[in-house]
């Protein structure tokens, strides 16, 4: 198990924050036209070619990909806020990943309480990072770009204690 | 030969040291089983009175066989022999002892016992305080139990979440069968076990009805997990437990760099199937070595092939041990008496002999073992030749994690002993721990000065019993007066003894003596567990600022702030800090600087209701901003003081940027959402933390405006203005903002392209004969200036008006604060006040206390000093009583720690172009 797990620092990829303030309907009904999926409910996501959203807040979406056309459905209902710069996305592949996180973890990676396409927004050693279950295999970590090198080496020394 | 033995089998293989000597082991032998079988009984010293101390036990609930294990950083002392399994070249070394444990020259504190009882500390203490001084230190060379390692530890501690429907504590008989049941029901299992094999009681007694390998595997197949040499440590709110589990052994080097794991368990049911421990005897020098609790004689026979001694006495008050009595003469020890305090028991094993209302008095011994055991038999008083005497004085339910989820204990008359009761959590006690047998109370008999009920702390009942004469009743009093059960085992075998005598003491019951508190954690737990990852980095992850690697490659001299790094100078041709921070403070005066400010606090406001929002979280006006300008701005607490400081730019229509302090940068982030989503959810507007997607890099000096101009092609903003623009090919947000007191930009560009500006701005900046600069150039900077900086003048005590910018504050109100800021106390014109100082002959000392004679109370501090950068000469900013209206005052500055002290004059604090001249072209 343990070699099969692997931890890779994606490139960097256009991520926006999407808050929706009034016309929570009106807006979901908008985007469901435009992008061709509903808006996704709490702790979950929900894409198409070009874009991914997760919601990780009441309020909140993180948009990851082209947001172009997101943007022209919130008229003066939400905001699109560029966060890319500030998160490196980490990809947790291999049968060990859900153990890994449990690393300084505080959260039940069990695919029963986060199954594929779940999301959280939950703290690792300490470290805030938003957490995206990608498929059976691998989960994409959003990861604040200052604490990126010190998480990855925390979660490069946990490595081996995979399994034991 | 007598004492402890076992008949070699060829399977002793593993090779350990104890006190420098190499025996051998078998594979699963404790420490404890080990030495006994190396025929070696005296394993330790006691804390106070040097007394020899064997092995007692064969569980966690040992009081005296504790070693020093491991060597360098990764040593381990007080450890328990008895919880430790043997591995190859384990280094156990005795501990409390000089020069050797078998001759102890401090063992002569034993002849002063008298003087050394109950209350000896707080006695001492209460005498004149040189008597103290004077024996201070042999007291705490004299007393103790190991030393902790000098050396750092080299290894990793884990911790890690657990989730599960159901948590078994103990894999004994209950414990296993409750485990697999629930397993077998589909629900989600941990099994947990301190020991290193399955099956708790079942170790000592086995059952051939219950095989715990196949119980373990078939939990394991349905999916369950099995922890073993994990102690649930402890039990918290809302089922929350934490685990101990030891992936090495303690000394050990760990396979994987991880000594242990700390579990954070969150469970939906737990069962505590933590069985019972034994209760020790009191009776004269009942802590020698070869006096044992009956079961562990039993454990160690069964399970380790062990024989702790030959002739064998058995005390007991109960029927368990006589399981003891035939358990060893099948191993072919003889058992001299069985000295049962009961008027009748079950049959004895043949060919032992049972005396009824039968109690030991005093033992004498030997090194390693007892030579002579002396009862009292009815009325009278008899000798017997043994090397071991098994004890066991009843049972008492292990209910420590029970009491630690805030558990009730009932009282067990028949078995002298508290049992688990009602609990508030969903936790249920199953298993022997819910029924300890009965057993009778037995006066004890003997001299209770040598009586130890403590016996790591060398409590005895005489100690007890000085305790109650002294008035000490309450059980809370006695336990602290004489430390009784305060020790690494926290009183798991004395307990009980304690209450029965303190009860006696009384004329009460048990229960109506009270009992102490069981508190975390079960059993001792290292603090490198209890720090885990972050025990090498002072418990946090370092957080790196996006130009970490470029910074680095100029060496810099690095400041911690906070979690983050930051540059505090760029030493050049072998410069200290204060010549590199001068020389870099003087470029930006006269040239341009260029220095890393990306840790500044950000936060992108949207929408329609942005500008209304600000109002809120701002004290100054900031909703008519113009697009493409900005304002310096405070934000205040509820309570009117100043909460952090920074600038608000209007960006868009409905878009504002709003900065603020580096270490204020989370806390605003906590406020700025507690206003937005619970004072005022109603607003139309998004506010996003930004303060890491943008790098910010300050460029300040005569030359900056010509050098950004030269790098966008356009004409910069003018102070306080702000422009959208493209630099070396990536557009950056330019902010015409100064803390320097030059004409000085913020350039904040998406951190992912931070590299790229940075590096166009430091070439051309070098070119016009500028340099970067650290924070230790910015600080020279702007205190020369006169701004403020939150932690130094903006304490959390300080208003706007104590720091002069009350006349910023929005006339109209309405922000969170205003109320605050309208108690008269706040308006105190004595109030500390932000203020410069001019030295009058030398240096100010930093943090010194502004008095206007010797002996005077303080009327202010020194929060910052430095030196004016280009003509030289102290100065300093200082909060002081009524500064305001002080102008001109000389005063001392006096720092009495650093015998430092300096005359200075109060003056406004702005110390360089106080009209502003120079931000604008």
């Amino acid at each position: 198990m343990t070699e099969a797990t692997s931890i890779i620092a994606l490139p960097a990829a256009p991520l926006h924050a999407l808050e929706i303030w009034s016309n929570p309907q009106g807006v979901a009904t908008r985007v469901h036209k435009a992008l061709g999926f509903a808006l996704p409910p709490m702790n979950r996501s929900a894409t198409n070619a070009s874009i991914t959203l997760m919601r990780f807040e009441p309020t909140v979406w993180l948009a990851e990909g082209d947001v172009s056309v997101l943007a022209d459905t919130l008229g003066d209902d939400g905001a699109l806020t560029a966060i890319g710069g500030g998160i490196v996305r980490f990809r947790i592949a291999g049968p060990g990943w859900r153990e890994l996180l449990l690393e300084g973890g505080v959260f039940d990676t069990s695919a029963a309480a986060f199954p594929v396409g779940a999301t959280a927004a939950t703290v690792i050693d300490h470290v805030g990072v938003r957490l995206f279950a990608e498929s059976e295999d691998a989960c994409v970590a959003y990861v604040p770009s200052s604490y990126a090198q010190s998480l990855h080496h925390f979660w490069d020394e946990a490595l081996p204690l995979l399994g034991a | 030969m007598s004492g402890p033995t076992r008949i070699p089998t060829g399977e002793e293989t593993i090779p350990f040291t104890f006190d420098g000597t190499t025996y051998k082991a078998r594979p699963g032998d404790t420490l404890a089983a080990a030495l006994l079988a190396n025929g070696i009984g005296l394993v330790g010293r006691s804390f106070k009175y040097h007394r020899p101390r064997g092995i007692m036990t064969a569980g966690i609930e040992e009081p005296n066989a504790l070693v020093t294990v491991g060597t360098g950083g990764r040593a381990e002392p007080n450890t328990r022999a008895t919880d430790l399994f043997v591995y190859p070249g384990m280094v156990a070394t005795s501990q409390n002892r000089w020069p050797s444990l078998s001759f102890d020259v401090a063992s002569i504190f034993g002849l002063a016992a008298p003087a050394l009882g109950a209350g000896f500390y707080y006695k001492t203490l209460f005498g004149p305080a040189k008597h103290w001084m004077r024996y201070e230190g042999f007291i705490r060379r004299a007393a103790g139990l190991g030393n902790a390692p000098t050396e750092p530890d080299p290894d990793n501690f884990s911790q890690r979440a657990g989730f599960c429907d159901v948590l078994v504590v103990g894999s004994g008989p209950a414990g296993l069968k409750a485990a697999l049941e629930a397993a077998e029901a589909g629900q989600r299992v941990m099994l947990v076990e301190q020991d290193a094999a399955p099956g708790g009681s079942l170790l000592r007694d086995p059952d051939p009805a219950i095989d715990p390998a196949a119980i373990i595997a078939r939990i394991k197949a349905l999916g369950g997990e099995v922890l073993l040499r994990t102690t649930a440590s402890g039990y918290w709110d809302h089922n929350f437990l934490t685990l101990t589990q030891r992936l090495a052994e303690p000394g050990e080097v760990p396979a994987h760099g991880f000594a242990q794991r700390l579990w954070h368990v969150r469970a939906g049911r737990v069962l505590l199937a933590t069985g019972l421990i034994e209760r020790p005897v009191p009776f004269a020098n009942n802590d020698h070595p070869g006096v044992m609790l009956s079961q562990a004689v039993r454990s160690y026979v069964r399970r380790w092939g062990v024989l702790p001694g030959k002739r064998v006495v058995i005390a007991t008050n109960n029927d368990d041990a006589y399981l003891t009595a035939q358990t060893l003469v099948e191993a072919g020890a003889e058992v001299v008496a069985l000295l049962d305090a009961r008027a009748s028991g079950p049959a004895a094993p043949a060919g032992v002999t049972v005396y009824h209302d039968a109690r030991p008095s005093s033992v004498a011994g030997r090194k390693h073992a007892l030579r002579k055991v002396t009862a009292v038999i009815g009325g009278g008083e008899q000798s017997f030749d043994a090397d071991l005497i098994a004890v066991s004085g009843g049972f008492v339910p292990v209910s420590h994690l029970h009491m630690q989820a805030g558990g009730k204990l009932n009282w067990s008359e028949e078995a002298q002993a508290f049992v688990p009761g009602e609990t508030p959590q969903v936790c249920e006690t199953i298993g022997a721990a819910l029924s300890p047998p009965p057993a009778p109370a037995v006066a004890p008999a003997g001299k209770a000065k040598k009586s130890f009920v403590d016996f790591q702390n060398d409590v005895s009942l005489a100690d007890i019993d000085l305790a109650w004469q002294e008035g000490y009743r309450s059980v809370e009093h006695l336990k602290r007066y004489t430390t009784l059960g305060m020790a690494t085992d926290q009183g798991k075998t004395s307990n009980m003894v304690a209450l029965s005598r303190l009860a006696e003491k009384q004329g009460v019951s048990v229960p109506q003596a009270g009992l102490t508190t069981f508190r975390p954690p079960f059993t001792p737990v290292t603090m490198g567990l209890l720090a885990g990852a972050g025990a090498r980095n002072a418990g946090a992850h370092v957080r790196r600022i996006p130009l970490h690697a470029l910074h680095e490659a100029h060496d810099p001299i690095w400041q911690p702030l906070g979690y983050w790094f930051r540059p505090r100078a760029y030493p050049v041709g072998g410069e200290s800090l204060q010549q590199a921070a001068l020389r870099e403070a003087r470029t930006v005066r006269t040239v341009a600087g260029l220095s890393d400010v990306s840790t500044l606090g950000k936060f992108e406001v949207s929408g329609p209701d942005a500008a209304a929002l600000l109002e809120l979280v701002c004290a100054t006006n900031v909703g008519k901003l113009a697009i493409g300008r900005g304002r310096y701005t405070f934000m205040l607490r509820e309570d009117g003081f100043v909460n952090d400081d920074g600038t608000v730019w209007r960006l868009a229509e409905n878009r504002y940027l709003l900065t603020s302090s580096t270490g204020g940068a989370d806390r605003m982030a906590h406020f700025i959402s507690y206003v937005r989503n619970s004072l005022r959810p109603d607003l139309k507007c998004s506010v996003v933390n930004v303060q890491e997607h943008y790098a910010g890099i300050a460029l300040a000096g005569p030359k900056a405006r010509g050098i950004l101009a030269s790098l966008t092609g356009a004409e910069p903003p003018r102070h306080m203005g702000y422009a959208p623009g493209v630099l070396a090919g990536v557009p950056v947000h330019v902010l015409a903002a100064s803390y320097s007191g030059e004409r000085a930009f913020e350039i904040h560009v998406e951190a992912t392209h931070a590299d790229t500006v940075w590096h166009a701005i430091e070439t051309a900046t070098r070119a016009e004969g500028g340099a970067p600069y650290g924070l230790e150039a910015m600080e020279l900077l702007r205190i020369e200036k006169g701004h403020v900086v939150v932690g130094g003048e903006v304490d959390g005590r300080s208003t706007p008006h104590d720091l002069g910018l009350g006349g910023m504050l929005n006339k109209a109100g309405g922000f969170i604060g205003a109320a605050g800021l309208t108690r008269p106390a706040l308006s105190d014109p004595n109030r500390n006040n932000l203020v410069g100082l001019v030295s009058l002959d030398g240096p100010i000392p930093e943090g010194g206390m502004l008095i206007q004679r010797a002996g005077q109370s303080p009327q202010g501090h020194v929060t910052a000093a430095a030196r004016r950068i280009l003509e030289g000469g102290p100065i300093a900013l200082a909060l002081l009583q009524g500064g305001h209206r002080r102008h001109g005052e000389e005063l001392i500055v006096t720092s009495p720690t650093r015998g430092e002290k300096a005359r200075v004059r109060v003056t406004s604090p702005h110390f360089y172009d106080p009209a502003g001249e120079r931000y604008r072209d």
